[in-house]
């Protein structure tokens, strides 16, 4: 790699170039609905829909062009470590050695004057300084050399890697997470079982209840279910939202719930032409022999009747809004009568086929089996989300609380003394702390130059 | 007095302290900074017995509907600009940011936001909102300050710039807008990011599913992202970091109103 292309990528101008088109990009991504079919888009924003399609903008976040920003962004966050790093770690492994000479050894950047005497005669005094403002202080006086190093912050002079190294890791577990998280939805009525795929065991639903609050909506939904494995119960959890159950490597939540409505009870009322109610219970999909030796047969059932621009009845919704059942009656293997019967309206039913004048059929009740939606989902890349978000939280704490502070006094034998100073951040500022707290302040020393 | 009696005193009370820091800009060395402050404080003690009083009669935390969480982020404002006036001294921007806090008290007051108590939906049932929902609440309350103080620098005039001790003063703003990212950037991570994806993994399963919602709140985060480092390049500290850090607000604000009302998604029920 040529040094233009390392410097490149690792330059503080990439990172706000990336950062400015990622910002650009994720809010396109919020003003265009994500993730529709392509005639969605074709009929919503028919102007746009070609440009639309042909970017990729209608799955902006898993498309490759942000993709590859995200790389690039990672690629960034990686070179930009490998330049820092070294510096930093050379700084605290540099000790005593270079400050008695130049100091050029130690890393730059760093404040460096050359001062007229040793300011160590009363050594005793300067480490009280320091140790009082909580510094860690080394000191060695031979005959050849004097050193007095005193900083604090140690984990304040990482605080940005620590950030940066916590969002490569997140980045990472993200990326595995998007290749390798499975997510299955399993719906179980109450009593049934269910193996769940690539698992050896079996999820049982005991019993599934729905909680309200007084004013009728919806306070939980629980289900009690029943981990099976080798025909034995392993374990038995409620599984409520917000409180998943883990077992193996997967969790189940609480996603949704519903109704079977194919397998509805209705109850039935059968008005003769010639009077008498007869009262019958069926299933649908389901047929049964009547007293007059007709049979009825309950073709269907539709919880939200609606009918449609071609005449077809469908349910607008799942829920048991406008309730509806298909009805049939036979006689030998003629049909007497076939209409849809209303629930709470008589009145509406429609009667498609009726060859026994008189004769009244009416939906009294139905009951449908109530299912459980359950989601098992495994992603293997969250740990590292986790570990990541930790590294970054301490990466800030660090980087703005725990400034890094370093002092550097040293002299070799017929030389003058060098002070070095080093903060991350206000290097003037700290200068000026330090020649005050050394009572330099307003004496003349020589200040070689600030290496920047 | 209930609950709604003690945030119009609030209100009432940040209305003054913002009117006596205004005043104190007409009257050099007087004490109408130090009256501005101690109004702030009472109106605090107030505002939070108004929130307490809130939250024991709801049973639940208190910011579930638009009109709480507005009176909770007022309330977060309040204690960032009291503890930077402790701490830096707000200066002249003191008074832009009670004039903020006034803002949102009179929204949440306003009858546009419904003050019924409304029962949680399964998914808010979690003690994570109490964290996700305060701590980011809390570190926008800072990051309000750096928008104040940013707005502020930005519209210094360049003419008046060559005024003694103007150029000082812009600085001091560039500072101010530094310190109070130094405490919103981690809250609002801590807060917004991590505690969300905690809750999300918990609630739905994963951490990330990029909800309008969760998209708006990276894009306000990877703004300040963009200013801290804006910063270390010549040439763009200054005006460019200004201007970001006012438009990372405004993203903010989008995140918190916007969203919710132009954009649909999972998050749309808070
Ligand atoms: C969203 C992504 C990023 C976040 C949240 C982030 C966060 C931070 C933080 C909090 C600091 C410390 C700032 C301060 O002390 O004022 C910092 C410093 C820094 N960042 Fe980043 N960073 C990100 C991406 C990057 C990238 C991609 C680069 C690549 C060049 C980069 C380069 C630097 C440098 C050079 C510093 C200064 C280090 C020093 O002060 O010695 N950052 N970053």
């Amino acid at each position: 790699m040529t040094p233009g292309a390392w410097k490149f990528l690792a330059s503080v101008r990439l990172a706000i170039a990336l950062l400015i088109i990622i910002i650009i990009l994720a809010i396109i991504g919020t003003l265009i609905p994500q993730e529709q079919e392509a005639d969605f888009y074709r009929q919503h924003l028919p102007r746009s829909s070609a440009l639309i399609l042909f970017l990729n903008l209608d799955h902006l976040y898993r498309s490759p062009l942000f993709l590859s920003l995200v790389f690039l962004f990672l690629l960034n966050l990686l070179f930009c470590a490998l330049q820092q790093l070294p510096a930093r770690f050379r700084r605290l492994r540099i000790q005593e050695e270079p400050i008695t000479g130049t100091g050029s050894e130690v890393p730059e950047p760093r404040d460096r004057s050359r001062l007229e005497r040793w300011l160590g005669d009363d050594l005793p005094r300067l480490e009280t300084i320091f140790r009082k403002r909580r510094y860690r202080v080394r000191l060695v006086t031979t005959e050849q050399k004097k050193v007095f190093l005193a900083r604090k912050g140690l984990l304040g002079l990482f605080g940005p890697e620590l950030v940066h190294l916590g969002l490569i890791v997140i980045i990472a577990g993200g990326l595995i997470s998007a290749i390798f998280s499975q997510r299955i939805s399993i719906a179980l009525v109450e009593g049934q079982t269910e193996k769940i795929p690539g698992q050896n065991f079996l999820l049982r639903l005991d019993r599934f209840t729905t909680e309200y609050y007084p004013d009728g909506s919806v306070r939980d939904w629980k289900s009690l279910v029943s981990v099976l494995e080798n025909g034995q119960v392993r374990l038995r959890k409620t599984i409520e939202v917000n409180h998943p159950l883990k077992y193996g490597r997967l969790s189940f939540f609480q996603m949704s719930y519903g109704q079977d409505w194919d397998q509805t009870s209705l109850e039935l009322e059968i008005g003769w032409p010639e009077g008498g109610l007869q009262t019958i219970r069926i299933k649908t999909g389901e047929s049964i022999n009547l007293e007059n030796g007709a049979r009825l047969k309950a073709l269907s059932f539709i919880p939200d009747f609606q009918v449609d621009s071609r005449g077809q009845a469908y349910s607008r919704s799942p829920e048991a809004i406008n309730p509806a059942a298909l009805v049939e009656m036979v006689e030998g293997d003629r049909q007497v009568f076939l209409g849809w019967v209303f629930f709470g309206h008589p009145d509406h039913n429609r009667y498609q086929r009726q060859t026994l004048p008189g004769l009244k059929i009416n939906l009294k009740s139905f009951s449908a089996p109530t299912f459980s939606v359950l989601e098992a989902s495994s992603d293997p890349g969250a740990n590292l989300v986790w570990v990541g978000s930790g590294l970054l939280l301490l990466g800030l704490l660090a980087s703005f609380y725990l400034p890094y502070r370093e002092v550097r006094l040293g002299q070799r034998a017929g030389t003058h003394p060098v002070l070095l100073t080093y903060a991350r951040k206000n290097r003037e500022g700290f200068r000026q702390e330090v020649s005050n707290l050394l009572g330099l302040a307003g004496k003349k020393e020589l200040k070689d130059k600030t290496d920047e | 007095m209930n609950e709604f009696s003690f945030l119009l005193l609030a209100f009432i009370t940040y209305l003054l302290a913002m009117l006596a820091g205004f005043t104190s800009f007409f009257r050099a060395g007087s004490s109408w900074r130090r009256v501005s402050y101690y109004l702030g404080l009472g109106g605090l003690m107030l505002h939070s017995v108004s929130l307490i009083t809130r939250t024991v009669h709801s049973g639940q935390a208190p910011f579930t509907t638009m009109y709480e969480s507005v009176s909770f982020l007022a309330w977060s404002c309040v204690l960032a600009v009291i503890i930077f006036e402790r701490k830096f001294r707000l200066e002249k921007t003191g008074p832009y940011l009670w004039l903020v806090v006034v803002a949102l008290m009179a929204l949440a007051s306003s009858p546009a936001l419904p003050k019924a108590v409304s029962p949680l939906v399964p998914a808010l049932q979690s003690y994570w909102l109490w964290l996700h929902v305060s701590v980011t609440l809390l570190g926008e309350a800072f990051l309000a300050v750096a928008f104040v103080a940013s707005l502020l620098y930005l519209l210094t005039p360049e003419k008046k710039l060559s005024q003694p001790g103007q150029e000082a003063r812009r600085e001091k703003l560039d500072q101010l807008a530094y310190r109070a990212v130094a405490v919103g950037f981690p809250l609002f991570t801590l807060g917004a990011l991590v505690f969300g994806m905690i809750w999300a993994s918990k609630a739905w399963g994963r951490y990330w599913g990029w909800d309008p919602k969760e998209v708006w709140s990276l894009i306000t985060w990877l703004f300040y992202a963009l200013y801290l480092h804006t910063r270390l390049v010549h040439g763009w500290k200054g005006k460019k970091s200004a201007l970001i850090a006012v438009l990372g607000f405004l993203a903010a604000l989008f995140t918190f109103f916007g969203v919710n009302y132009f954009l649909s998604g999972l998050h749309s029920y808070a």
